[in-house]
């Protein structure tokens, strides 16, 4: 038997353990690069107009995040439980952290969620159908996809860095989504008139402070996945 | 002063399931996870399936460890977890050795 030292041994089953159970490597990399796609890509005036089929293209992002998850599954199948799989140790601060960012989507949810009541309950928004609209009706069931994607968040997401590439994605795939309702149920009156003008310059403000947040961190996910990858390809090659 | 007068017993209680190289490896690995499956405990101690399975089998009949089989789809998957047991007497093995061993700096 030619095996490394005891320590070393340790060593190297728990960091295999944790590229089992939370780390995701190039899932990490492909989630930054998606979320820094649709950063980019909504500047395009393209982007908000495009239509695919029959339905505008905004409304496929919504499942931008279930399509991450999927790929994610995928990769860890195919590049992290080569050598069989290990399950790591239960770890309560690490525990406490992945659920301090499913607490941070459900909050970011929940203020997009009252934002849109508040805005209809002052008028600023004009419910039901607007005659004028220059996109067709979005589909109600849309707006049950984040409030989905939450609660499976507990079962799908293991570690922390998979929790923040999801509740980014998920995050944008809700802001991508706001124009498309915007576009349809469009404000009844002047904006001045109605106080939109302050709730939209607030809201345009705290879009484009996320923009550059969701660009810098897409970069930093994209360097730390593939730091992640060659980590565990390291790992691989120091097995006996 | 007359030095301590080496104590030979302390030598002969080390457990022998534990003391074992293979089962030694064996249960180190096993402590630094909850679970581990047969396939990576087999490649990170590099022992042959028979020689694992003897190794495993013994250190379960001393209560050490436990097996667990599941199907992943139509394969069987075997995996182990250490036993609360096989953790404490991972620790004490530890504890004596290091007791046994001479000290840094004195031959």
């Amino acid at each position: 038997m030619t095996t490394p030292d005891l320590d070393t041994l340790a060593a190297l089953t728990r960091d295999y353990a944790a590229f089992q159970t939370r780390k995701s490597g190039l899932a990490t990399a492909l989630g930054g690069l998606m979320a820094v796609v649709l950063a980019v890509g909504s500047l395009s005036p393209l982007f908000m107009g495009a239509r695919l089929g029959h339905r505008l293209f905004l409304e496929y992002l919504v499942w931008t995040p279930l399509l991450w998850l999927l790929l994610k599954g995928l990769l860890a199948r195919a590049l992290y439980r080569g050598a069989g799989a290990v399950k790591a140790l239960p770890d309560g601060a690490y525990e406490r952290r992945r659920w301090f960012w499913i607490f941070g989507l459900a909050m970011f949810l929940l203020s997009v969620g009252l934002s849109g009541l508040y805005a209809f309950a002052r008028g600023l928004l004009q419910a039901g159908a607007a005659r004028d609209a220059c996109v067709p009706a979005p589909p109600l069931w849309l707006l049950a996809m984040p409030p989905v994607y939450l609660l499976a968040m507990p079962w799908a997401i293991r570690g922390i860095e998979e929790a923040r590439v999801y509740a980014v994605l998920v995050g944008q795939s809700v802001l991508w989504l706001l124009p498309y309702f915007l576009f349809y149920f469009k404000a009844p009156a002047p904006p001045l008139r109605t106080g939109w003008g302050l709730f939209g310059d607030l809201l345009g403000v705290s879009i484009l402070v996320l923009w550059y947040l969701i660009v810098v961190w897409g970069a930093l996910a994209m360097v730390r996945g593939w730091k992640e990858h060659r980590d565990f390809r390291r790992l691989l090659g120091a097995l006996p | 002063m007359p030095s301590p007068k080496p104590d030979l017993h302390a030598i002969l209680d080390l457990d022998r399931t534990i003391h074992e190289p293979a089962r030694l490896a064996i249960l180190t690995v096993l402590a630094a996870a909850e679970e581990v499956e047969f396939l990576f405990l087999q490649r990170i101690t590099g022992l042959s399936k028979g020689n694992l399975s003897s190794h495993t089998q013994k250190l379960e009949t001393a209560g050490f460890l436990e097996t667990l089989k599941a199907f992943r789809g139509r394969i069987p998957v075997t995996s182990f977890r250490i036993t609360g047991e096989g953790r404490a007497a991972l620790q004490a093995y530890h504890r004596q050795l290091r007791a046994l061993l001479p000290k840094e700096g004195k031959p």
